[in-house]
């Protein structure tokens, strides 16, 4: 499922690591990854590790497996334009706007719990 | 709305509709499909196969290219075609490229098909998402538009207080003008009651926010208004086609607000192509792969305003009066257009909407493949 842009962003979520390109040129930071910034156009960057804190955009509840998942969109509390998905790790269904962390799973994955 | 006619609005017409039975299983291949949803709409239009010299679909690996389908049917060899890569999101591009095709010069006749097993071949949502995105949400149990209308939905529900009823409203509504549709597959009417009562599939979507699964096929026979006048039905002008995306485009399969669509960014650059604003159009058909769908483009197209399309429901212009994909059957876009012409012809039977004179069709608004397109039809005068 990996592709070469982006082969090096899933060995960091492997281990237990969250971070996004961070453009040499402007500093923009960038997800999903890719080689060139969008911004200014260059193309060098480094890796920047961001706190695994996000915020809840929206959620479903696929009804369709036993048990249901719950799949949350969310944004990163330091880049707020970065969004990503992951399944949510809560007995009760996450509510707009809640802070949440992440939690890194076998797969590799990041998955979403509420913030204590 | 200011007048900015393009070249080539209302120097096309859609001359002809063709469609196949709708079911849950034709029994035949897409081909089959194909070539009887062509040979019906050429038969509309009282053309032959001959008189065709322009072919075009759209497909994402589900169905038959040009290149099967005008060999089969015995076709000259085309003076222009198109083999659109896409689903829903650029079913009215293919009859745009069309109407710019004819009015260009490159064609003189193009007939438009899309033909598909989707209920007992090719199933939507079972094949990997196309697109480099699809890694970052597969793993998660991610994998289809169904998830990612009802994603939306919930943002808009959460932003706008938009409801489980006023979702319904629309499958109730559509479901009522299907029964009054023969060819729709379903005619059985519902309430709200039925509505709500049906079971979950990715909440906030139930089964009835959902469209049906169908095979079956429609075609569309484009050419120039000049000809179409000495054809033997009343012409429907091509006012306006666009294509393309906002800044969903720009962000791939999440786009930074999925409450604005790129509906939003194409609507004026289409009106403003026919010289048409929204209280223009008598009827819209307005792409409902979900209920969800048809909400935010009541929005989109600018008949309401943002975040109200659920209280605008109660005094909406008509639309999907076919019942939509959502009841009359799901042929990706196609049917919506031959809907807009029977309108506008004021052949629609029972389901008629009185001194129709202008339509919108529109494709699937951007969340799957980050662009959209939509045509205005207008009978001729
Ligand atoms: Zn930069």
């Amino acid at each position: 499922m990996t592709d070469r842009d982006s082969a090096a962003w899933w060995e960091r979520v492997a281990e237990g690591r969250l971070e996004v390109q961070e453009c040499s040129r402007c500093g923009t930071l960038r997800f999903p990854a890719r080689a060139f910034c969008p911004r200014c156009r260059a193309e060098d960057w480094r890796w920047r590790a961001v706190e695994p804190v996000a915020e809840v955009d929206s959620w479903i509840v696929e009804r369709r497996t036993t048990p249901p998942t719950t799949i949350v969109r969310v944004r990163l509390a330091r880049a707020p334009h970065v969004v990503m998905y992951g399944n949510w790790r809560a007995e009760r269904e996450p509510s707009p706007g809640e802070r949440v962390g992440a939690v890194f799973e076998d797969g590799p994955k990041v998955n979403w719990v509420p913030r204590p | 709305m200011a007048k900015r006619l393009l070249a080539f609005s209302d120097r096309t017409a859609l001359a002809g509709i063709g469609y196949t039975d709708f079911s849950k299983n034709s029994g035949v291949s897409t081909l089959t499909l194909a070539c009887r949803a062509i040979l019906a709409a050429l038969d509309d239009a009282g053309l032959g196969v001959d008189d065709v010299d322009g072919i075009a679909t759209h497909r994402v690996g589900d169905s038959v290219p040009p290149s099967t389908v005008g060999p089969a049917l015995g076709m000259g060899a085309p003076t222009w075609y198109l083999d659109q890569f896409g689903g829903g999101s650029v079913s009215h591009s293919v009859v745009g490229q069309a109407a710019l095709a004819v009015a260009a010069g490159l064609a003189e006749t193009v007939v438009c098909y899309r033909a598909i097993n989707a209920r007992s071949e090719f199933r939507m949502g079972t094949a990997a998402s196309p697109g480099m995105e699809a890694q970052y949400q597969v793993p998660y149990g991610l994998a289809q538009p169904l998830q990612h209308f009802a994603m939306a939905a919930r943002m808009h529900m959460i932003r706008y207080g938009t409801t489980a009823e006023h979702l319904g409203r629309i499958a109730v509504r559509q479901r009522a003008h299907a029964v009054k549709n023969p060819r729709a597959l379903m005619r059985v009417p519902i309430t709200l009651d039925d509505y709500l009562a049906s079971r979950w599939i990715a909440e906030p979507f139930r089964l009835l926010d959902c469209c049906l699964e169908t095979d079956g096929a429609c075609a569309v026979v484009v050419t120039s208004a000049e000809r179409a006048r000495s054809l033997r039905r009343t012409p429907v002008l091509i006012s306006a086609a666009a294509w393309g995306g906002g800044d969903s485009f720009l962000s791939g399969a999440s786009p930074a607000d999925p409450t604005v669509t790129a509906a939003a960014e194409l609507a004026p650059r289409l009106y403003g192509q026919a010289g048409l604003g929204p209280s223009d159009i008598s009827v819209a058909m307005l792409y409902d792969c979900f209920t969800y769908s048809v909400l935010v483009q009541l929005e989109d197209y600018g008949f309401c305003a943002k975040g109200e399309g659920g209280d605008y429901l109660e005094e909406s212009l008509p639309f999907n009066t076919h019942g939509g994909f959502l009841s009359e059957g799901y042929v990706h876009g196609l049917n919506h257009v031959a809907e807009a012409v029977s309108q506008l012809r004021w052949e629609a039977g029972d389901r008629q909407v009185p001194g129709a004179s202008a339509a919108l069709s529109t494709s699937q608004p951007g969340y799957v493949l980050p662009a959209t397109s939509a045509l205005i039809l207008r009978r001729d005068s």
